[in-house]
Formats: structure tokens, C-alpha cells, sequence
């Protein structure tokens, strides 16, 4: 015999069911979200734009890499305002070039244990600035203010081994995804390296080529690559008063070189008095902040096809 | 009953100043051994919680005491100092991780903290308001700091000399408070928490001045050569770091051999710990490294002898008292002998006198237990400050 139904019955039990159905689906949301969290996407912030590349090409959908600089500053000289620290201290990794570079980190409080030096496996290496102006006072004696040569993504092989520190960093952080930070650095080795080989067999084609600088930022490239440079502190939006002109006709002398290396495009009033004296230009831009338009790669590719016109037979 | 109650009480309030001190020497007997348990226990538990939180702590060789009541408790006395290169070899051992302490100075008599940010995660410490130190120059400052001297964030504190005949040595830095931290109920409550460099800033190892090499002042250029310019003690350094003249602080030397009190290491794993502590056995090393929770504990195996001995102190104390009291009941009754006589005469029975007399113990017994909990939960409220106040 069946029981009687009432009016309303069943939409009384659908009614249940969806609550509990929807209370199930809550019960599981909340047992997830440890799962979920583990599965956000790290926080890392870089002081300046390779490494900003270096760790997104690494890191993949795995990390949110911010490089806040301005693009029309120098990241060496920059000092972020009180936000944009702040913004750096909250950051799960922060990764530095090492080498004394950005100056602002050494004026700042930055959690020492979220630090990543991707310059510390080769800090003995690095190339000390010469000739800066001692002074002393007080009683703590003489001392110089002299640096150290920062560029050092411009040896493409200290380029790999910062991109290697990144990878460790980020595989110490997120465990579960460092078979996808190495195979990411393999491809990233691949092409830096690749880089590395292209500038060592265009510079072979000429070994004794002589080059001048208009800035001091080529250390490790002609360190790497065996250029022979010599530095003059140039700007290639100031024109060079008659003094800085009169220096480099005295350097010419001694150091007969014909090409200039620019970190951009200079003035082309420079460019046709440097032409005048039989020196030509070549753009190689350490890319420090991001391109206006391609990448990395891109600008260190367009900075390989100036070479090659340097050092053409 | 209750009429013998009534009575009692009347008689009580009749002889106030005897009740009183009745009163005043149970209480007295009944407060100070439970105030002192009291009192010793959120000792221990303040001494050996933050020891315990503490795993590896890395110092000069020395008084192992000196180092773990520095570090942990910002006591005065000032380990030998190590360098910052101690931390950086510990960092590089892979085997923990390490947090520089550089407790040396104070600022209006709290003690300056110069560490870095991870030991606001380390400690689990929160901001009640403000941000953490960001600039050098900046500080957070513990919540009592806060209170006890009225800052808030925005706010200045002056660091202080360390003697008052330092005439010729560094000038006093003027920190901007950036944060306050919230009530930790630890040393920390206690405490002006700078970035490690603002640290070396106070000591005079960073600082911030004119460019020499462009000053036009004859009267503070002593030489001037194509390499290097000597300038002389009337160069004037800043002693307030802002936006506008942080970019003249600098660094002189290599920071590794900067000072530090100690360096707290977080090892991975409990292998790690002891690989780490192994290597600091070799006698060689000027380095010690001390397990907190082990210093800590002979601290408090020394305190516990010396509240055995307190406790028997009070144990005779507290018998002689209550021998006092039972022969101020027996004088009292033999004084009252004819006060007892008339109330048997008008008719009361030998059973309700002692209800009577019953009645005025258990007044005078009621009234030291309220007395005595009111004492006590008053030390229980402000145990942690009194112990803050007595011992760290």
C-alpha cells in the first residue's frame, strides 16, 4: 500500500537536497582552500628589468613578478617612494643584482631572509670601480666612496648563473613546482648562452678591435668577451663641452679607436662631430629598464647585430 | 546561628583596630606564598617561552647568560660583539637561517633593537598602527614604549648618548617612528626596533654629510689633493635621516665587519641544529652557540633554590604568625573571661558562646580570603608587568 503524498512534499525534499548539496559543496570549499592557497601564484619584485625577465620567463604562471621602476629611469639610481617599499617588503622574493647596484636597497629595511643576491656564486669576481675621489674626516679615517661595476648581465654567462639563483630561490619557495622553474631555466640557459656564443664569434672576426665606452658600464662585456675598451663619461643627451671633446682627441692618440659603444642613441650632433674625428657609433643598450617595445632577448639580439657591424672584416 | 553571626560582627566592629590586624597578619601569611607562586611561575613562563621560541643564538664567546638576557630580554649588559659576516656564514651553511641582533644603545632608557624585518615574522609581531621601519632612520616601537612616552607614528625619538662624557663621539639620531607594535606581553612591549643599519647609523658607522669633495668651507677642508680630501671634525653630519639627504649616507668599510650582540639561527630541522652546533664546538672558533632553552633552564633551576628557600622562610614565618594569633585568641578569651561570664549568666548556654566565639574566627577568616583574593588576582592582572619590572 502507498503511503499518502502530501501537496508540497516534494518540493519540500528537492528543497533539502539543494541545501544540502549546496552545504556539501561549502564543506568542500572550505576543506580546499589550503589547497587553493597553496596554489597562488608567488609575489616577486626585481630592481631592475632582466631580472624582472629572467624570473617571469623562470617563474611562468607561477609567480607575479613586478618590476615597478618608471621606464624612463636609471633602476641603478632610482629610489623608490614610501608605497613602492612597502610593496617590496610584502614580497614573497626579492631579487637583487648584488654588486652595490640600486643603491636605494642599502638605505632601506627589506626582509634579509626573502633576499635573493643572484650575483653571490660569483661575488669575488666582481670588477671594483677605480678612481672615484677619497676623502676623510672625523675618526674614522681615509676611505673611498669607489664602486662596484654592476652591468654584469651584459656577460651573459653571470647571466645564466643569476638566472640559476632565481631558479633555486623560486624552487626553495614553491617545491612543487620546480620541475616546471628548471625546465624554464633550461630553455632560458639556452638562449643566453646562445647569445653568448653569437658575441664571442663576432668579436673573434676582429680580436684587436679598439672601442671606446661613452660610459663606464661595459666592464664585464669586454671582461667576457676580451674588448678593448676605454671609458669616457659620456651622455647621449648632453653634448660633450670642449673639454670632454679635447680628452678624447688625447685618448684617440694614444688609443686609436674607431667606434664608440652607446648604452642608446646619442645626439646626432655627436654623432657627425664623433663622425668628423673617424669614430662611428654602435648602440649597446645594457636594457637596465624595460624596452618601449620587444624584450630581453630582442634588445640584446639588436645589440649582437650592432656589434657585428663594429666588428665587420 | 545567624544572631551569633550578627553578634560576632557587632563585637568586631566594636574592637576594629584588634579585627584589623587579625585580618591584615592572615592575609599577610595566606598571600605571600601564593603572590610569590604566582609571581615565579609567569617568570618561568616568560623566561622559558621566549627561550623555548628561540632555537640557536650565536655570540662572542663569553658569558652564555649575558648573550640569551641581551638577546632575548634587551638587558643592559652588552655582549662582545661578533660581525655581520657571523650571520652571513650561518646563511651560508644552508643549514638555517639567520637574523642579526645589534642591542647595544637606548633611546629615553628603552633599549634600541637593531635587527631586521624578519624578526617582526620571527616573533610574530604585529603593528597597531603605522608601517614596519622602511627608511633608515625609522623605528617601531613596543606598545608600553608607546605608552609609557605618549608616540605614535609620525612621531620623534632621540637615540641616546652612551655616556654622558662622549663629548667628541657620534651625535644623537633623531628616528622618525614609523609603527607601534600591538601588546605582545614580552620584552618586545619594551623595545625600539630599528633596521640593523639604522644601528650602525647611531654608532657612526653609516652616516650623512656634505659632499666634501664640492664643499667650498675652507674652515672644514684640512687638505684637498686630486685623490682625496681630508676634512676635520667640524664637518657637520645629519642627525635626522630624510628623503631629502638619505642619498649622502653611506657605508664606510665592508658592512661584513659591521658589529652585532648576537645572531639568532633558525635551523631547518632538528639534524640541522645539531650539524650547526657542531661546527661551533671547535674550541678555535671565537664564537659560542647556545641553545636558549638550556641557558634559560639552569637560570631557572637557580631561582628555584632560591624560592625553596624563600618558601621555608615564609613556612616559619607563617607558623610563628599563626602561633601568635592562636595566643592572641587565648589572651583574648582569658581577657574576656568576664565578658563570657555575663552572657552565661543571662542565660546563654556554654554551646552558644563558642557559636559565638566560632563566629568571629569565621568572620575574621572570611574577610582574609576576600582580602587575599582581591591581592592576588590583583597580581595575577599585572603579573606579567611585575615580573618585567622585577626581573627582565
Amino acid at each position: 500500500m502507498n503511503s499518502p503524498v502530501f501537496a508540497g512534499e516534494g518540493d519540500v525534499t528537492v528543497h533539502m537536497m539543494r541545501r544540502s548539496i549546496l552545504a556539501l559543496m561549502g564543506f568542500l570549499l572550505v576543506l580546499s582552500f589550503p589547497l587553493l592557497r597553496a596554489a597562488e601564484p608567488l609575489t616577486v619584485y626585481t630592481v631592475n628589468y632582466p631580472l624582472q625577465y629572467f624570473t617571469q620567463r623562470i617563474a611562468g604562471d607561477h609567480a607575479r613578478v613586478v618590476f615597478p621602476a618608471p621606464a624612463d629611469v636609471d633602476p641603478a639610481f632610482w629610489m623608490p617612494d614610501q608605497k613602492t617599499i612597502g610593496d617590496y617588503q610584502r614580497a614573497d622574493l626579492v631579487i637583487l643584482n648584488g654588486a652595490d647596484y640600486a643603491g636605494w636597497v642599502s638605505k632601506v629595511s627589506l626582509p634579509r631572509l626573502r633576499l635573493v643576491d643572484t650575483s653571490k656564486a660569483f661575488k669575488d669576481g666582481l670588477v671594483t670601480v677605480e678612481g672615484t675621489v677619497t676623502h676623510s674626516h672625523g675618526p674614522v679615517g681615509e676611505h673611498s666612496h669607489t664602486g662596484t661595476a654592476f652591468t654584469i648581465w651584459l656577460d651573459f654567462y653571470q647571466a645564466v648563473q643569476q638566472a640559476e639563483a632565481i631558479a633555486e630561490a623560486l624552487s626553495r619557495k614553491q617545491p612543487e613546482h620546480k620541475a616546471d622553474f628548471e625546465q624554464n631555466l633550461a630553455a632560458l640557459r639556452k638562449d643566453l648562452m646562445g647569445l653568448d656564443l653569437e658575441i664571442q664569434q663576432t668579436v673573434a672576426k676582429k680580436p684587436r678591435q679598439l672601442l671606446f665606452a661613452s660610459h663606464p658600464i661595459y666592464h664585464y662585456l669586454a671582461r667576457r668577451y676580451e674588448l678593448h675598451i676605454e671609458d669616457m663619461v659620456w651622455e647621449p643627451e648632453d653634448m660633450p663641452n670642449e673639454q670632454q671633446w679635447q680628452l678624447l682627441r688625447l685618448a684617440q692618440e694614444r688609443f686609436p679607436a674607431d667606434w664608440m659603444l652607446w648604452e642608446k642613441q646619442p645626439l646626432p650632433k655627436i654623432v657627425q662631430q664623433l663622425d668628423s674625428m673617424g669614430i662611428g657609433i654602435a648602440v649597446l643598450d645594457p636594457c637596465a629598464n624595460r624596452p618601449a617595445s620587444g624584450d630581453f632577448l630582442s634588445v640584446m639580439r639588436n645589440n649582437i647585430a650592432n656589434l657585428k657591424q663594429v666588428f665587420a672584416d | 546561628m545567624i544572631d551569633s553571626f550578627y553578634i560576632a560582627w557587632k563585637y568586631l566592629l566594636f574592637g576594629k583596630a584588634r579585627s584589623a590586624t587579625l585580618v591584615a597578619c592572615i592575609t599577610l601569611i595566606a598571600v605571600l606564598p601564593l603572590a610569590l607562586e604566582i609571581i615565579l611561575d609567569e617568570s618561568e613562563h616568560q623566561l622559558v617561552e621566549r627561550a623555548e621560541h628561540t632555537p640557536l643564538l650565536v655570540g662572542a664567546k663569553g658569558s652564555a647568560l649575558d648573550l640569551v638576557m641581551n638577546s632575548l630580554y634587551f638587558a643592559d649588559e652588552v655582549p662582545q660583539p661578533v660581525t655581520l659576516a657571523s650571520a652571513e656564514e650561518i646563511a651560508a651553511t644552508d643549514l638555517a637561517f639567520a637574523i642579526p641582533l645589534y642591542v647595544r644603545f637606548q633611546a629615553r632608557g628603552f633599549p634600541i633593537v637593531g635587527t631586521t624585518l624578519d624578526y617582526f615574522d620571527f616573533r610574530q609581531l604585529r603593528l597597531a598602527a603605522g608601517t614596519p621601519f622602511g627608511l633608515l632612520g625609522e623605528c617601531v616601537i613596543g606598545a608600553a614604549v608607546a605608552r609609557q612616552i605618549g608616540l605614535k607614528p609620525g612621531d620623534s625619538l632621540l637615540s641616546s648618548p652612551e655616556t654622558v662624557f662622549d663629548l667628541a663621539g657620534v651625535y644623537p639620531l633623531k628616528m622618525r617612528v614609523a609603527g607601534v607594535l600591538a601588546p605582545s606581553h614580552s620584552a618586545d612591549d619594551l623595545a625600539v626596533l630599528v633596521d640593523v643599519k639604522t644601528a650602525w647609523v647611531i654608532e657612526g658607522l653609516v652616516h650623512g654629510h656634505e659632499d666634501v669633495a664640492r664643499s667650498r668651507d675652507s674652515s672644514v677642508i684640512i687638505e684637498r689633493s686630486e685623490s682625496n680630501v681630508t676634512a676635520n671634525a667640524k664637518l657637520m653630519q645629519y642627525t635626522e635621516i630624510t628623503e631629502a639627504n638619505i642619498e649622502a649616507f653611506h657605508l664606510h668599510g665592508d658592512p661584513a665587519g659591521y658589529p652585532l650582540t648576537a645572531v639568532i639561527a633558525l635551523p631547518h630541522d632538528d639534524k640541522a641544529a645539531a650539524i650547526l652546533r657542531g661546527r661551533y664546538q671547535d674550541t678555535e672558533t671565537p664564537y659560542q652557540i647556545v641553545p636558549p632553552a638550556d641557558v634559560i633552564d639552569t637560570l631557572i633551576t637557580n631561582i628555584f633554590r632560591i624560592r625553596n628557600v624563600l618558601d621555608a622562610v615564609i613556612l616559619f614565618v607563617g607558623l610563628a604568625t599563626l602561633m601568635a594569633l592562636v595566643l592572641v585568641f587565648g589572651l583574648s578569651l582569658r581577657l574576656r573571661q568576664r565578658e563570657i561570664d555575663t552572657i552565661f549568666k543571662l542565660g546563654c548556654s556554654r554551646l552558644t558562646i563558642a557559636q559565638l566565639l566560632g563566629a568571629e574566627i569565621v568572620i575574621i577568616a572570611a574577610l582574609s580570603a576576600v582580602l587575599c583574593l582581591l591581592i592576588l588576582s590583583v597580581v595575577a592582572h599585572y603579573d606579567q608587568q611585575l615580573v618585567r619590572a622585577l626581573f627582565i
